[in-house]
């Protein structure tokens, strides 16, 4: 056992354990833990955006001529005004040119890489069928493909009752769709379980030295 | 209460503790466990090894720390890779938070490689091998500014560098001179490099993930939009299985020494489902 | 008035996001490239001064008014105001006006972030493995065919990518593959795109000024 003399390490060491001790019930150190946490975070987000954003992109060109940039200042002043009542309406013009920008971006963007080619990767072609490196099983993959997206689409058709043929593609849609859920739940305790490994990994390694 | 009842009724801190106990003991009396790199990971690790001499490599480091322990090791194993086949590396993260993490993945690595060098060709140098972009944004700037110019969307580096004076900044311009962009992200992040940078520049993207996004992210890699996928712990170990075996650099493998408690972490959770529905199945046929 | 203002606003800002996708002059490419890097970026930044005003202005109001635990709101103000100071004063590598180190004790930004951040953070999530686990125990019940579908593909996963799966068999591993570059593409392929369709009716009903939920209450 070689326990760690940095006191760094000794205040993460002790932080985390307040985090844990959340696991008996509700206390005080997790409390103030959780206080910590966010007040420290908020005050990493202020540093950044005033050294990496307002100095070299606002503030150190305007004041060596680009003047055009007083648009942008103050539109982003009125952003302050969501804390003065009279005027706080104002706060939706950059909140509108913000929305608007973005979701006019992502129109085009969403339709040509989650619908478009999606639909591409779903129809049978020789390409879809050589992109699995399976042979000829690829043509079954693929078949399989097509079925369970159509299958799962009409699963999600609640304009009209489940029922005749609906009714069974809608059955087999739901297979397809409990197997993904599935594979996301085994693929979520990976996750969890590996986020508490990397904590153990600290307390033990860095920490109490008992791990190398 | 019968034993049926109490299959259903272990207390939760039983649970805990015993899960607690099923993940520390292997870290106690450690066994690197073997894995075999599956096809999505060997995918990336090609693309990754395949970057012609004039491109780079753009590595988002867009992890946050609350899933550091799963994507840190996806990072530290592209860099090793990177920097053994002397690849050009852009390092950028999207949000302010992952900063701190891309700083510490790069000087952990560089200072790897450095110690072993013995001349200043074989270092790992800023500027001439790698430049850490650092941050601004929204993510929007970055994915459709550096189809243009990157200098433009980073005038000056994570260490206030004026970007347009680097040596590395002089050949690396825009997508053109990127051979991919790895994104490790534990978000939806990778779907919006497809969507914007990917479709309007054509720049190919490769992911490393965390497992809880593994699952959704499959249909983009079966119709190639991701080059490659890394999933999770287990993924990053597959990668630093590739790098150990095909380029001998034996480093600290974070991901693979935890392989054995992810393991038994895994079994003890399925046999805890396994007795919860024994218990339910019995409940139920009583009634 | 004032809402229309913001809708003619979102509207006009809404077509030049989507005109640099269809028309690659650099005219257009160029105007896109001032309103991204010269006025949405600077937004970006203003916008975390709204989040933080609404922030320190929710634990000001509970300490005012003495409301229930109180005395965190100190703690969070405090932790912020400090570790603000030696972001701003002290330099983002500790190279600023405030002296951030004291012998070879560090305080800098960063070494706040690697010590007090990640730790936090981590331990957060970490939590979540045990409540995890101990909600699979309780809820997860094959009680319908569909549930014990759920259960069966999420073992054949958890299984398949352990390392000892090839130790149980030689084809598990690759069948766990399967299951995820097949049924679980299908799956989710189909989800994805209601998802998609649901999200680009949504944006367009925001540009079209149809869905304002955005622009909150008042006039």
């Amino acid at each position: 056992m070689n326990i760690s003399t940095d006191p760094w390490v000794w205040i993460a060491a002790i932080l985390s354990l307040a985090i844990f001790s959340f696991l008996y019930k509700e206390n005080p150190f997790y409390r103030i833990a959780e206080h910590i946490f966010l007040g420290v975070a908020n005050g990493y987000l202020v540093t950044f955006y005033w050294h990496n954003i307002l100095v070299p992109v606002l503030f150190r060109p305007l004041f060596a001529g680009r003047l055009i940039l007083i648009l942008s200042f103050t539109i982003g002043i009125l952003y302050f005004t969501r804390f003065i009542p009279r005027i706080s309406w104002l706060v939706r013009i950059p909140i509108g040119i913000y929305i608007g920008y973005y979701t006019g971006a992502y129109i085009p963007a969403v339709i040509q890489a989650s619908i478009i080619k999606q639909i591409q990767g779903t129809t049978l072609t020789g390409a879809n069928f050589a992109s699995w490196h399976a042979g000829s099983w690829g043509i079954l993959w693929s078949v399989i493909v097509l079925i369970g997206v159509l299958c799962t689409l009409s699963y999600f058709y609640f304009s009209r009752e489940h029922k005749g043929v609906l009714g069974v593609t809608a059955k087999i849609g739901i297979v397809f769709v409990m197997i993904g859920f599935g594979a996301a739940f085994g693929y979520t305790v990976m996750a969890r379980v590996s986020l508490l490994i990397g904590k153990f990994q600290f307390l033990l390694g860095d920490w109490l030295g008992i791990i190398h | 209460m019968k034993l049926i009842d109490r299959m259903t009724r272990i207390d939760r801190r039983i649970i805990y503790f015993i899960l607690a106990l099923v993940v520390i003991l292997p870290l106690v009396f450690p066994t690197v466990l073997k894995v075999k790199p599956m096809a999505p990971v060997e995918a990336l690790y090609e693309a990754v090894d395949k970057i012609p001499a004039d491109k780079a490599l753009i590595l988002d480091c867009s992890y946050a720390p609350q899933i550091k322990p799963e994507v840190e090791p996806m990072a530290v194993a592209v860099l090793r890779h990177a920097f053994a086949r002397r690849k050009k590396v852009l390092v950028l993260v999207l949000y302010v938070q992952m900063l701190g993490l891309a700083q510490k993945a790069l000087t952990q690595v560089t200072g790897e490689f450095n110690v072993k060098a013995e001349t200043y060709e074989d270092s790992i140098i800023y500027g001439r091998d790698y430049v850490f972009l650092g941050w601004t944004p929204p993510p929007l700037i970055p994915m459709l500014g550096m189809g243009e110019s990157i200098t433009a969307v980073y005038p000056a580096d994570y260490y206030g560098n004026q970007t347009d004076t680097l040596e590395l900044m002089q050949q690396i311009r825009n997508y053109n001179n990127v051979g991919i962009l790895v994104c490790l992200s534990g978000s939806a992040i990778p779907k919006s490099w497809v969507a914007y940078a990917q479709n309007r520049f054509g720049v190919a993207v490769g992911v490393g993930c965390t497992a809880v996004s593994g699952a959704d992210f499959y249909p983009y890699y079966q119709t190639g939009q991701f080059t490659g996928l890394m999933v999770g712990m287990k993924g990053a170990a597959e990668y630093e299985e590739l790098v150990e075996e095909n380029l001998k650099v034996a480093e600290k493998r974070m991901a693979s020494e935890a392989m054995l408690s992810l393991t038994y972490a895994h079994v003890i959770i399925m046999i805890f489902i396994i007795i919860g529905n024994i218990g339910f199945f019995f409940q139920r046929r009583r009634k | 008035m004032h809402k229309r203002i913001a809708l003619v606003l979102v509207f006009v800002f809404g077509i030049l996001g989507i005109i640099p996708f269809l028309i690659p002059h650099p005219i257009v490419q160029n105007f896109d490239e001032f309103i991204r890097n010269d006025i949405l970026r600077i937004l970006a930044a203003f916008a975390l001064a709204l989040a933080l005003g609404s922030l320190l202005r929710v634990h000001v109001d509970k300490i005012r008014r003495k409301r229930v635990n109180w005395q965190y709101s100190w703690i969070l103000i405090l932790s912020f105001a400090i570790s603000s100071i030696i972001g701003l004063f002290g330099g983002v590598a500790g190279t600023g006006l405030l002296k951030t180190a004291i012998g070879s004790f560090h305080f800098d930004i960063q070494t706040l972030y690697e010590n007090i951040i990640i730790p936090l953070a981590s331990s957060m999530f970490a939590l979540l493995a045990f409540f995890m686990a101990s909600a699979s125990y309780r809820a997860f019940r094959a009680r319908s065919y569909e549930a014990t579908l759920l259960l069966v593909s999420a073992f054949i996963v958890m299984i398949g990518f352990l390392p000892i799966a090839s130790s149980i068999s030689s084809r598990l591993p690759a069948f766990a593959q399967w299951v995820l570059n097949v049924p679980n593409v299908a799956g989710q392929r189909g989800i994805l795109f209601g998802i998609a369709l649901g999200a680009v009716a949504t944006s367009l009903k925001i540009i079209l000024g149809i869905e304002r939920a955005w622009l909150g209450g008042g006039k």
